[in-house]
């Protein structure tokens, strides 16, 4: 009985089958279980269901794009083990990484020696994406680190001009908390009064107490750049206390679903991606794909997912047949794909610059009156340089 | 030594030196992990298993090795020879101090001392990135070992599987010397040990300060193979691994802890493979993912329940009917 | 004012939550480590009796049921079978569960982040509790909640017949069994309770809070103030989880706010080196384990 396991497991780990000799084949690594996968799981299934169809539309060019999906929990040596497996026996020639940044470090240092692009996709950008960008390190991730931060600044002084005591909220981990702790110096610049950041620890039973030295310190505004647990439930502890000011925080996937749940008009989300409320052609096609495939995870937060989707089918037809690890990272430092509404416009990419070129904000919250979402500022371009 | 055995260590030995030249760089990075993983079973096993003292802060202790390899190349830029040893002594170090507890706690309350120490050495390794701006974790260069560059599985395998025979080879006559003997006496009981003369607490602290000591090698070896160090790589799950490997290995047995740490490290690539054979009926691939994690419980549980010799004790068992 | 309401809200969660490990300790001297993973399946099973019967009144107390079921199967299943092994095995044994349920949870309620007060309709609304200090209603009702377990706990173990069996069992596993006792079913029962209690306190954090995997750390969060009051000692699961909880929040509020997520350990190594058997427990409990 052992034996018997044991010699399928065997035969799992060493031929993946049904693998075409004719096929794309491309790899990934992300947080399918763990603590945080609800924040990168619902992404991957729709670069997965992205693929699917792709797939039964006849690949590309008649060549079926052979998707490996590997889980890390979030945790670093299991991205590590993921990244040499990926490059090592499945001779991929792009990887993808959806996960916690602490696994980026190991599979950027395989993917450089490989020689094999890496696509940062639902996960935070590095800064090896922003110019000048590092070859081989690309990213489709909606947020951006320091641009965030400018355009909800840009926001709140037009909405409340810099005369104000500004909150910050971030999670005690390296990358929320070096974003505001930049948010609060960028603050300082335009004359705001910007709070010492509360940085909240990942699992907390009760936010009230961080809650409390915001609002005591007097916070006109809140901004808050972190995980959506964070964001969110540092704004429901600060209501429950009574505070009426306004508050901002990043648009991850939960965003959409999570306006509609609060219904509170004093809370803004920023973001890069469009609404599922808006009903673009684009977001019937995903929707219809959940559907038929039976999908685990709500379609309007698969956005992130669809739009690797569509940049690496983009990148795979740039690269031709055969394709190889380098005319794929060829075609990925010159593309240009059209997010079909997804976000405020294409994702250029160039040599130096593996972010995009320009990058499109827009700010939601709820409006009470019509019951619905509405946009309080429309798509707002920033050159990224 | 019987013919057996000898024949059998003969076999085990041409195995490994064999390995290398018959699988593939994914399997050879497994084989790394095994090897890795037995130094740091080993270690937990003479402290849990011979010394009889709980600990949960293994992960904190691997840590503790690897931020110092990783904070001493990185800023010094200190080579391997200098990480690895300045690694240990971190490690004796904070034995003394995981094993002071000790000296009053046993059981439970020993555990989650030692526990207490693991989230302490984690909040100083977080600290520390965040400061530095490491915030995607410390990236360190391959060592240079005999000129040769330690990237590749290949080139690690030697290395560690040397490190893991020292250990092996150290723990065995460890156990043998009189330090051996104490750690025997204060397991079955300190006060007959005490009645014998010897000194409980040095005896104690001892068994803290050669564990911790090995242990953090063991991670500065980890720091130093995957290139990096990041403080989320040593969360409780990576404790509990530890321990489940001595658990499943059979304690009180050296063997045995090879054998855990081979097992617990291979388990969710057997799991994942096995499951690939399964029907899924179209299921989207996130819950097997989470059928892999619960079946890595499952098999836990069985073996704590229906086996608690661990894999020695099924050894024992099929030597005794054959 | 409101650091004070801000204490006592958070110590009512701890303390909610770590009278399960003492319950069980206390009992049978097993740490159950998968307190957090059980106290989020609890949390679960609510979401589930939400979505079918989307009455608070009908949800909660079945979820509750069902979690003291559970509580009481997680004894005679599993930890049964472990009497008489190593304190460690057993030990491993409930972490090995822990790990077992969040594969399971992920298996059938996704990872996705869920509010099982969308169903049921239930808005946490802010109250005035004492001049100048707001909580949450939730947090009220928690409060409570907790104050009523505790009250009912006392009540129990002192003056009813399996009150004394169970403490008799804790006491003296071996003359209790020989007066008749069967410890089987007290210590299902007293799984069956300690699940329950945990399960309520995750079904309220979750009303409040939403519910994904985060839960079993906040189940572990709690441990710390179970310790400090002395493990085996239900009055000073109470008063240790208060005082972690008052570090905590002074902390937050005076120092950094980054040092919450250390100090209960430092309390707890504190409390170690100078009174290991916890403010309230007994020292011979030391010796037994």
């Amino acid at each position: 009985m052992n034996r018997t396991i044991a010699l399928a497991a065997a035969a799992g780990l060493f031929g993946t089958a049904a693998s075409a000799q004719d096929a794309y084949r491309i790899g990934l690594s992300g947080a399918l279980t763990g603590p945080t996968a609800g924040s990168y799981a619902p992404a991957i299934e729709g670069f997965q269901l992205y693929i699917d169809r792709l797939n039964e539309a006849g690949g590309i060019d008649g060549h079926p794009v052979e998707l490996i999906v590997l889980d890390d929990s979030g945790e670093a040596s299991r991205g590590a083990t993921n990244s040499r497996r990926l490059l090592g026996q499945e001779d991929v020639l792009l990887m993808i990484n959806a996960s916690l940044s602490s696994t980026f470090a190991p599979m950027m240092a395989d993917a450089s020696r490989a020689g094999v692009p890496l696509l940062f996709a639902a996960s935070a950008c590095p800064a090896e994406v922003f110019p000048p960008a590092q070859p081989l390190f690309y990213c489709t991730t909606a947020f951006g680190a320091v641009y965030d931060s400018r355009a909800t600044l840009d926001f709140i002084e037009a909405q409340a001009g810099s005369d104000i005591s500004l909150g910050l909220s971030a999670m005690a981990i390296p990358l929320s908390r070096g974003e505001i702790e930049a948010a609060e110096g960028l603050a300082s610049e335009r004359g705001m009064r910007p709070q010492a950041p509360t940085i909240v620890p990942p699992p907390t039973a009760d936010y009230t107490p961080f809650a409390t030295s915001i609002s005591q310190a007097g916070a006109d505004w809140v901004y808050s750049w972190a995980p959506w647990v964070t964001e969110v439930r540092t704004f429901e502890a600060l209501r429950r206390l009574g505070w009426e000011g306004e508050y901002i925080a990043w648009a991850h996937l939960e965003a959409e679903g999570e306006l509609a749940r609060l219904q509170d008009p004093g809370f803004h989300a920023i973001g890069a991606n469009s609404l599922f409320a808006e009903d673009l052609p684009v977001h019937q096609e995903i929707r219809a794909a959940a559907e038929a495939a039976g999908a685990t995870y709500s379609p309007d937060q698969m956005a992130e997912g669809w739009v690797a989707g569509l940049v690496v089918e983009a990148a795979l037809r740039g690269a031709g047949w055969p394709a190889t690890a380098e005319s794929v990272n060829a075609a990925m430092s010159q593309l240009d794909v059209d997010t079909q509404g997804l976000r405020g416009g294409p994702i250029q990419w160039s040599a130096e610059n593996h972010f995009r070129a320009t990058q499109y904000y827009r700010v939601y919250r709820w409006d009470a009156d019509q019951s619905a979402i509405e946009v309080v500022q429309d798509w707002t371009p920033y050159t990224v340089e | 030594m019987s013919k057996t055995k000898l024949l059998a260590l003969i076999l085990a030995a041409a195995a490994l030196l064999a390995l290398p030249f018959t699988v593939s760089g994914a399997w050879m990075d497994i084989a790394n992990q095994i090897l890795l993983a037995s130094i740091g079973a080993l270690a937990l096993m003479l402290l849990t298993g011979f010394a009889g003292q709980i600990s949960l802060g293994h992960a904190g202790l691997l840590a503790a090795g690897a931020f110092t390899a990783g904070i001493l190349s990185r800023e010094l830029g200190a080579p391997f020879w200098v990480g690895i040893p300045a690694a240990g002594l971190t490690g004796a170090l904070l034995g003394v101090i995981f094993g002071l507890p000790s000296l009053r706690l046993r059981g439970i309350y020993l555990a989650v001392s030692t526990l207490a120490l693991h989230f302490l050495v984690v909040y100083l390794g977080g600290e520390y990135e965040t400061r530095r701006g490491f915030s995607t974790g410390i990236l360190i260069d391959p060592p240079m070992v005999f000129g040769i560059e330690l990237w590749d599985p290949f080139a690690w395998y030697p290395v560690l599987l040397v490190g893991a025979i020292l250990t092996y080879a150290l723990s065995r006559n460890l156990l043998k010397s009189r330090t051996g003997r104490a750690w025997a006496a204060i397991h079955d009981t300190e006060p007959v040990a005490a009645a014998l003369g010897i000194n409980v607490a040095r005896t104690k602290l001892w068994a803290f300060v050669i564990t911790s000591a090995i242990t953090a090698m063991a991670g500065a070896l980890f720091a130093y193979y995957r290139g990096f160090v990041s403080i989320e790589a040593f969360s409780l799950f990576v404790t509990i691994q530890y321990v489940a490997m001595i658990i499943i290995g059979g304690m009180g047995s050296l063997t045995g802890a090879v054998l855990g740490a081979a097992f617990v490290t291979l388990l969710p690539h057997l799991i994942e493979g096995a499951t690939r054979y399964l029907p899924t009926g179209g299921a989207i691939s996130g819950s097997v993912f989470a059928m892999n994690y619960a079946a890595f419980g499952l098999i836990m549980i069985a073996f704590l329940v229906f086996e608690p010799g661990g894999l020695m004790g099924i050894a024992r068992r099929l030597k005794g009917r054959g | 004012m409101q650091l004070l309401a801000n204490i006592i809200v958070l110590g009512a969660i701890y303390a909610l939550i770590s009278c399960g490990y003492v319950l069980i300790y206390r009992v049978s001297r097993v740490l159950n480590l998968a307190h957090g993973e059980l106290m989020m399946v609890g949390a679960y099973l609510l979401l589930t009796t939400a979505g079918m019967i989307p009455n608070p009144w009908i949800a909660i107390p079945v979820a509750g049921l069902l979690s003291l079921a559970m509580g009481a199967l997680v004894y005679l299943l599993l930890m049964r079978r472990m009497t008489g092994e190593s304190v460690l095995a057993a030990i491993l044994t409930t972490i090995a569960l822990g790990i077992l349920l969040r594969g399971v949870v992920v298996i059938f309620f996704s990872a996705a982040h869920q509010y099982p007060s969308v169903p049921l309709g239930l808005h946490a609304s802010s109250v005035e509790v004492l001049p100048g200090a707001r909580i949450s209603s939730l947090s009220l009702v928690l409060v409570v909640v907790t104050a009523l377990v505790y009250g009912s706990l006392f009540a129990f173990l002192r003056l009813s017949r399996w009150g004394l069996r169970m403490r008799a069992a804790g006491q003296n596993p071996l003359l209790a069994a020989q007066r008749g006792i069967n410890l089987h079913g007290i210590y299902a029962m007293v799984w069956g309770i300690a699940i329950f209690t945990g399960s309520i306190a995750g079904m309220l954090i979750s009303l409040d809070a939403g519910l994904d995997q985060t839960l079993i750390m906040i189940g572990l969060k709690a441990f710390p103030g179970a310790l400090v009051g002395g493990l085996d000692s239900l009055l000073g699961a109470l008063v240790g989880s208060l005082i972690v909880a008052a570090a905590e929040v002074l902390l937050i509020q005076y120092v950094n706010p980054l040092l919450a997520d250390v100090v209960p350990f430092l309390i707890l190594i504190a409390m170690l080196v100078f009174r290991p058997w916890g403010l309230f427990g007994t020292r011979e409990a030391l010796d037994r384990v």
